[in-house]
């Protein structure tokens, strides 16, 4: 089961927002919330790229129709990476920057619930907040509203889930089905 | 009918009370005590000691038990060591450590284009598991309880599940990656456990049952094993049936040393009790019972002795039944005294590491300090390599009503050892543990039938013939700095085991030129150790941090009372029956 909640400037998000692919997918945070996300992608026959740490110039983003931020800081995953949270928020916003200016739909999602609600998580969320398009958040995450606040401050619908594969059905809703 | 209800009622309500028992962080107890990683596991063991077993049946009950609620870090497929102290005054060391297969040689992996550190992840990474063989040694040993009563608190917590932890949750989703490649059945229909989920281990239920109802040989000579060589065959794994056939879990005295008049009984190479009571015979040469957990004088001197400790380590722990190495040499005591000469308690090591070696030779043969120093010290090749040794692990403590007392630990080297997932359990990545490359002379280089070292370290602390304290902790590289903060915290600074377990921890190794530290300390004694004695300051923010182990311990008060002390580092619980 999952709840879209509408922001304020959007009458219909149905009507309004419908996902296209190809996605590209990226970690906001190196958490294994994203290769969790392309596990339902696959589920849900969504045409996808995965790149955990891709960065602005190694990727042709007019191929893509929407991009996916799956967000979750993790010291271990950030260290494996060897990069530090400054370097990754300025890594997923510059990406956000270059998505919103070739039109892609821009999904910021947290697939690991509570657990991924720390400063540094809710630093990127907010860094990216400008530029989203539709959130996509399990519902334990939202307990303080955080998400709701951002969704209806920027007018952007707030899609939740209680479990990690109920993303499986919000997906279903907002993906545009190919003809 | 009513009446039936009634008897039956009156049953399950005795029988509730004869299963009761307490469980929380710390418990106090004179009925017995366990204190594990988790809670599930530690009931398993206190509802044992309930039905009347003693601590070894505890022991077998709590090891399978944390095989299902911790399957990321220990279990069948994986080796431990234990120390068993028992009330007659009999002692025994139980090495269930792993051993290399036959087919795993460095040629081999050359052929294949490959080297042991690109394979720790993969089938051919495992090494011979020794958990059940251990546990049959146990319970020869001494077990009261047939093997079929001790398995079932497993087989019940696998076949109808229990709530994950935090703990569980994060080290999945530490793994994921991994698992997901290669133990996809392990995990939530492809995505991480989350905490608080029921976990069903329906296999590793059915595995267990077999294992009771054919026997433990079954893993070792019958069917299970023939399974076991197939499954090693498809997936490209060097270990054989002939390999199982060959295990055995060795028995052994453990190895005793003391600190300021206590008695410990620590484990035999290629475990790392001599490492202990070196480093422990090191700091007995200074008066620290006149200092505090927080002076940075004592940080200091316990820093540089544990670097000394785990410089030496390297040359001088192997599997014994390879190397001929001086350990009874390196745990003497006028050995430690020439360690004692080389720290300065004014400022830290200033020439790499490598060259305060010491030489263990001369005191293998029972030369004094005085004589050792006197003639030339005959020069010492650095016969070690560099492995980088994992945090998983587990440690539980067991002391019964009569006195008998178990230090086991288990392991899987890594969390989920190789990730390669058979029959509801992990196989361990043990061959990590071998020097990655074949070096001449190196004591650890890969072998076939060889143990290989490790960093764990269960121990039980005696006073006066009465066991005093039950130690042990999981933390790879930083097991020894948590086993020497945490003695030195119970006998220098005479602490009550529950604010040992809870204060910040450093650690001290031969690889590591920083002084890494929990948060927690004064900042003056943080000051005081970088500024005066020059130390390179690592703080770990948070508090507590895994990183430095997670060790659960039990104390026995004079009048004896034991108390229990589950991790706060690793959301630990002591458990005792309530009879």
């Amino acid at each position: 089961m999952f709840f879209v909640s509408t922001g304020l400037a959007l009458k219909d998000p149905g009507d309004d927002l419908r996902l296209e692919g190809p996605f590209l997918v990226t970690s906001g945070g190196q958490s294994p919330g994203a290769l969790q996300f392309t596990v339902i992608a696959k589920m849900v026959n969504i045409d996808y790229t995965f790149e955990r740490l891709v960065k602005v110039g190694e990727v042709d983003i007019s191929k893509f129709k929407t991009f996916v931020v799956v967000v979750g800081a993790s010291g271990k995953g950030l260290g494996a990476a060897g990069i530090d949270i400054d370097v990754e928020i300025n890594r997923v916003v510059e990406l956000a920057k270059l998505a919103k200016a070739n039109d892609l739909k821009i999904v910021i999602c947290n697939l690991e619930g509570v657990s991924r609600r720390g400063v540094s998580s809710d630093r990127i969320v907010t860094a990216l907040a400008p530029f989203a398009s539709v959130y996509f958040i399990k519902t334990d995450a939202n307990e303080d509203g955080f998400f709701t606040e951002l969704s209806k401050e920027a007018g952007v619908p707030l899609a939740t889930f209680d479990v990690t594969v109920g993303l499986k059905d919000v997906l279903a809703e907002f993906v545009e089905k190919p003809n | 009918m009513r009446k039936t209800v009634l008897v039956l009622a009156v049953v399950a309500l005795l029988f509730t009370g004869m299963i009761a028992t307490v469980t929380a962080p710390t418990v106090a107890s004179s009925n017995g005590m366990v204190a594990a990683v988790d809670r599930y596991a530690a009931e398993a063991g206190a509802k044992i000691l309930e039905m009347g077993g003693n601590a070894i049946d505890a022991a077998i009950a709590v090891s399978l038990a944390l095989g299902v609620v911790e399957p990321y870090a220990s279990g069948i497929g994986g080796e431990g060591y234990a120390v068993i102290t028992m009330a007659d005054g009999s002692k025994f060391a139980i090495d269930f450590r792993s051993t290399a297969p036959m087919l795993a040689t460095y040629e081999a992996l050359t052929e294949k284009g490959l080297r042991i550190g690109t394979i720790t992840r993969t089938p051919m990474g495992i090494c011979v598991p020794g958990v059940l063989a251990g546990i049959r040694e146990a319970w020869l040993l001494g077990a009261t309880l047939p093997f079929s009563v001790l398995a079932q608190p497993a087989i019940d917590l696998a076949r109808n599940g229990f709530l994950i932890d935090q703990t569980f949750s994060q080290t999945t989703a530490d793994n994921y990656e991994l698992l997901l490649k290669n133990a996809f059945e392990f995990l939530n229909e492809g995505f991480v456990w989350e905490t608080g989920t029921l976990y069903k281990n329906p296999e590793l239920a059915d595995t267990l049952e077999r294992i009771v109802e054919e026997g433990i040989d079954t893993f070792y000579f019958g069917s299970l094993a023939d399974e076991i060589e197939e499954f090693m065959i498809e997936t490209d794994g060097f270990m054989r049936k002939s390999d199982l056939e060959i295990y055995n879990a060795i028995i052994r005295e453990p190895l005793h040393g003391t600190y300021r008049g206590y008695d410990l009984f620590v484990p035999h190479p290629p475990v790392s009790g001599p490492q202990l009571l070196a480093v422990l015979n090191t700091l007995e040469n200074y008066n620290l019972p006149a200092m505090s957990w927080d002076d940075p004088l004592a940080i200091h001197l316990i820093q540089q002795a544990l670097i000394l400790g785990d410089i030496d380590r390297r040359t001088y722990i192997s599997d014994p039944d390879f190397h001929d190495l001086p350990y009874e040499g390196f745990m003497s005591k006028d050995y430690a005294k020439t360690r004692f000469m080389v720290i300065n308690p004014g400022r830290v090591f200033d020439q790499p590491y490598a060259s305060y070696l010491g030489n263990a030779y001369p005191f293998q043969e029972g030369a004094t300090y005085e004589e050792a120093l006197l003639a030339a010290f005959a020069e010492v090749a650095s016969n070690a390599s560099d492995i980088d040794e994992s945090p998983s692990t587990t440690h539980f403590s067991i002391v019964d009503k009569d006195g008998n007392a178990v230090a086991w630990t288990q392991t899987l080297s890594s969390f989920f050892g190789t990730t390669t997932y058979f029959k509801g359990f992990f196989f361990n990545n043990e061959m990590g543990n071998y020097a990655s490359s074949y070096r001449p002379g190196d004591v650890i280089n890969l072998t076939g039938g060889m143990r290989p070292r490790t960093t764990i370290c269960p121990t039980v602390i005696m006073k006066d013939g009465e066991v005093r304290w039950v130690v042990g902790t999981p933390g790879g590289a930083r097991i020894m700095s948590m086993m020497v903060n945490l003695v030195v915290e119970l006998i220098d600074f005479n602490l009550p085991v529950d604010k040992a377990i809870r204060l910040p921890k450093f650690t001290g190794m031969w690889n590591d030129t920083t002084l890494r530290i929990e948060a927690g300390y004064p900042e003056t004694t943080l000051n005081f150790l970088e500024k005066v004695l020059g130390h390179k300051l690592n703080i770990y923010n948070t508090y507590p941090d895994l990183y430095f182990g997670g060790p659960n311990i039990i104390a026995v008060e004079e009048n004896g009372m034991m108390i229990g002390a589950g991790s706060i580092r690793r959301g630990g619980f002591a458990s005792a029956p309530e009879f």
